[in-house]
């Protein structure tokens, strides 16, 4: 049995949150743009080295190695979308994964990002405060606000049509003057932005990474949250990585099976309602509005 | 408007597929303010020559220019959404509306056109002023009712019209249009042709690729027709109505006959 | 055996040489079934590599049951186009034709619970599956490992193509290949053709896992995910869909793990470099080396109706 105790559920909720923020940053490709990454980790490890090696070598203060790691991730994300420019579907889908290892690789055998040993992230003190615990929750909490106030205004904006016009039909969408190339690149940058931002997090909460951190399965992980919870939502890929990370730590018999049943769960709902939960939300309320719509003739629910 | 009237001028396109020719030395022109027409049988190069138009696919050879305020500016080799930009749009042969939209995000996904290229895309496309023109394009073309429907409910004949909404959001001077007509029955063709008479009457002027010869003998100023990819005749309705070369094209025979409306694909 | 100081460069280049083939056979194996799936239905069959572990498992048991790793390869085949046509049957049939990101994203839940599937079925360490053979190569420079998988990929294929090329259901199968709707206006059952992709497919997928069982002498649940990876970078290369392509991908990157990366220490890990081949081939050519270039009426066909079923190269803006 599982104890629950404030501390512990402080635990579940933060990295609850990194994850909802990570499967939040993927939504703006998967979901908004359609484009298919399953290579995401990549961009996850850009913030959170960044982060590790600005604190670590360099003794930049935390005020400023975070923004810088979001601007870091920014910047690799746009540079990392361009291989989207010229080729799509599932030889893109590849490609990503290719770009996950490479980066994966490249921290690998890098001596300067630690090698395979990895670097240590101190906790990050704002003004001479330490971000931990309770704090650095709300802190997580914070972020995640925003990444999903930014998808909020994403959905109204002129961009955002774009967007959804590119993915729905990105030939169609050029022939009304939508530059695909430039939307790619800009989908790609908002989530690289709030990738590198979930990484420097997840550096600091675990006060430890390696690129094994970074590899094929985060990526995974992170595709089944927000498929899970419904891409191209706002609320989507954030239920879907609360519920599935923190649901199995209860079944604490489960453990041994995270990955199968991972795996059941992605297919499963792939199939049964692509739009993930959010999707099996919308159709309730569909049936439970026209359940109790005023009746009018001819109508069928 | 240049001297001779033209706005569109094609020299010596070619497209290879392979080793398909599927484009061979087109050169058109097309005049402001009529209803050019483009026919041919199946397989004749038609729809690749607005692809060439418009920079879906790369010409092999040949260039293809469009007046823009007065300067001729090269079309081939632009990306397809910078031609759009400059006023000359296209409609697709197989509906491609945005399906999971409404109607109103079609058009008004035409209408971001002056935002995408800078910050104000980050502005809010639904404000009442926005979707007040979006409706105005959609009265235009008689579909304002259906404003909030998905565009993917729509029947054919209505997401044609779409189409044609959302081209004409991006404010155009050249109006492409594949086989708008297709999958028509009748009262509808009547309606699309009546539609386009009056966007030319408001100044635009449009190229037409069709099979329906009611409706090109009909509603055309000029035709041109093409066969296995290049140009085998030119000229108003009535010529190309009587011309063997035309006739054999389409079926095979050296027989004068006149091609009466109804007259579908060879 | 001599020692390593002790051989000659012709001896260095010549095994190499050798290993490159065999593991440029092993991989064409595998991606080749791959690629068939691909061709037909336009599915990135992830788990595919999943399909090389259940062979090389139904290839293992076979082998310390009955003790002969020629009843076991059989097997592992047979397993194999079982598991990949039961997979079809029960999941890509029905999700075929909806937006490709379902399929994909549900063959890497199929990948995912099946790796582990077979860690709680069969144990996660690896078993020692070493079948010892009663001849030698005949061949001076191949082990007889190495004799064996040559030849029996070679076998394989030619079966495979005999059956493609000049039997009723080849040509069936063809048909389909090309055009599903016309294929079943002329009567063509094509879901058993479907099926029949995926046993054929299935098939060299699980003589491929019997196969690099023995040759790297184990198998364990995970054996499969290098081959995933790496059969991904060769259907990707060879132009995803092209059988020859596939093929010829598949030697060249064979032969380049062996030669490049083995001689040179480098500066990445193997997969890392392998993905990075594939990376810089599709930015100069996004349809692969021979992608694309199908039938040239397939392709104008495609290009002329504007929307091909093959990955549509998006083309470069400037």
């Amino acid at each position: 049995m599982v104890s629950f105790t404030p501390d512990y559920m402080i635990t579940l909720i933060t990295i609850g949150t990194i994850y909802a923020l990570a499967a939040t940053s993927l939504n703006f490709i998967t979901g908004y743009a359609g484009l298919v990454s399953i290579g995401h980790a990549a961009f996850l490890a850009v913030g959170a080295y960044t982060e590790a090696i600005l604190l670590l070598k360099y003794n930049v203060p935390f005020e400023i190695a975070f923004p810088a790691s979001i601007l870091m991730g920014a910047i690799l994300g746009a540079l990392l979308g361009l291989p989207s420019l010229r080729v799509s579907d599932d030889f893109l889908a590849v490609a990503t994964i290719g770009i996950n290892f490479i980066v994966v690789g490249a921290l690998q055998f890098s001596d300067f990002f630690g090698g395979t040993l990895g670097l240590s992230v101190e906790t990050p003190r704002v003004l001479g405060v330490a971000l931990e615990d309770t704090v650095f929750m709300l802190f997580a909490l914070a972020m995640l606000a925003i990444g999903m106030g930014v998808s909020w205004w994403l959905q109204r904006s002129w961009a955002g049509l774009a967007l959804a016009a590119l993915r729905e039909d990105p030939q169609a969408a050029e022939s009304v003057g939508i530059s695909t190339a430039r939307f790619k690149i800009i989908a790609f940058t908002i989530s690289g932005a709030f990738a590198g931002m979930a990484g420097a997090l997840l550096a600091h909460y675990f006060g430890f990474i390696t690129p094994g951190t970074f590899g094929f399965l985060l990526s995974v992980d992170i595709l089944v949250f927000a498929v899970f919870g419904g891409l191209g939502t706002i609320w989507g890929p954030v239920v879907g990585a609360y519920f599935l990370y923190i649901l199995p730590q209860f079944l604490r018999t489960f453990q041994d099976y995270r990955v199968i049943l991972y795996g059941l769960v992605l297919m499963f709902i792939i199939v049964v309602e692509p739009d993930g939960l959010m999707g099996l939300y919308r159709r309730a309320s569909d049936w439970w509005s026209d359940r109790h719509a005023e009746p009018t003739a001819g109508e069928t629910a | 408007m240049s001297g001779d009237g033209s706005i569109l001028r094609t020299d010596g396109l070619h497209k290879f597929f392979g080793g398909v020719h599927a484009v061979d030395d087109v050169s058109i022109e097309v005049t402001d303010g009529e209803i050019l027409s483009i026919i041919g049988p199946n397989g004749a190069g038609k729809t690749t020559l607005f692809n060439l138009i418009t920079g879906v696919h790369e010409a092999s050879r040949g260039s293809a220019e469009f007046l823009v305020d007065g300067d001729w500016k090269r079309v081939t080799g632009r990306p397809p959404h910078a031609i759009a930009e400059l006023g000359l749009v296209r409609t697709w042969q197989n509906v491609r509306p945005f399906g999971a939209l409404t109607t109103r995000e079609n058009v008004l996904a035409g209408l971001g056109h002056e935002r995408y290229r800078s910050s104000s895309m980050f502005g809010r496309y639904d404000r009442e002023t926005h979707e007040a023109t979006a409706d105005d394009l959609l009265e235009r073309v008689g579909m304002d009712e259906y404003a909030d429907t998905p565009a993917s409910s729509l029947p054919l004949a209505l997401q044609r019209r779409l189409e044609i909404a959302r081209a004409l959001a991006l404010d155009p001077e050249l109006l492409l249009l594949d086989e708008p007509a297709a999958g028509l029955n009748e009262e509808e063709s009547e309606e699309l042709m009546t539609l386009l008479r009056d966007l030319v009457e408001e100044g635009l002027t449009i190229v037409l690729i069709e099979h329906a010869m009611d409706v090109v003998m009909n509603v055309s100023d000029r035709i041109y027709v093409l066969d296995q990819g290049s140009i085998i005749a030119e000229g108003p309705p009535i010529e190309i109505q009587n011309d063997e070369r035309v006739v054999e094209a389409y079926f095979g025979e050296s027989e004068t006959a006149e091609i009466e409306g109804g007259v579908g694909d060879a | 055996m001599s020692s390593v100081a002790a051989l000659t460069p012709l001896q260095i280049g010549v095994s190499t040489l050798t290993t490159g083939l065999t593991l440029g056979a092993l991989y064409a194996l595998i991606a080749v079934g791959l690629t068939m799936v691909y061709g037909m239905m336009r599915i990135l069959h992830i788990a595919h590599a999943a399909i090389l572990v259940v062979g090389a498992y139904a290839g293992f048991y076979t082998w310390s049951a009955l003790g002969s790793f020629w009843l076991a390869l059989p097997v592992a085949m047979l397993v194999g186009g079982l598991v990949n046509v039961t997979v079809y049957l029960a999941l890509f049939r029905w999700i075929a034709d909806e937006e490709p990101l379902i399929p994909l994203i549900a063959s890497i839940g199929l990948f995912v619970a099946m790796s582990d599937g077979y860690r709680i079925l069969f144990g996660a360490y690896s078993k020692n599956f070493a079948p010892s053979f009663a001849f030698g190569s005949p061949i001076p420079a191949f082990t007889t490992p190495q004799f064996v998988v040559i030849v029996l990929t070679v076998v394989l294929f030619a079966a495979v193509y005999v059956l493609v090329a000049y039997t009723r259901v080849g040509l069936a199968w063809q048909v389909t290949a090309q055009d599903r709707e016309i294929a079943g206006a002329i009567g063509i059952n094509v879901r058993r053709i479907m099926a029949l992709n995926f046993f054929v497919g299935g098939a060299l997928a699980g003589a491929a896992g019997a196969l690099v069982g023995m040759y790297y002498g184990d198998v364990s649940p995970y054996m499969g995910d290098t081959w995933a990876y790496k059969t991904f970078i060769i259907i990707v290369l060879g132009g995803m869909g092209s059988i020859p392509g596939t093929v010829i991908a598949a030697f060249i990157l064979g032969l380049f793990e062996t030669s490049i990366i083995a001689q040179w220490g480098f500066a990445l890990p193997r997969d890392a470099i392998a993905f990075l081949l594939m990376i810089a081939v599709l930015m100069f050519k996004p349809e692969g080396l021979l992608g694309g270039e199908g039938s040239s009426l397939r392709r104008y066909l495609q290009d002329l109706f504007g929307e091909s079923s093959e990955p549509e190269t998006v083309e470069e803006v400037t």
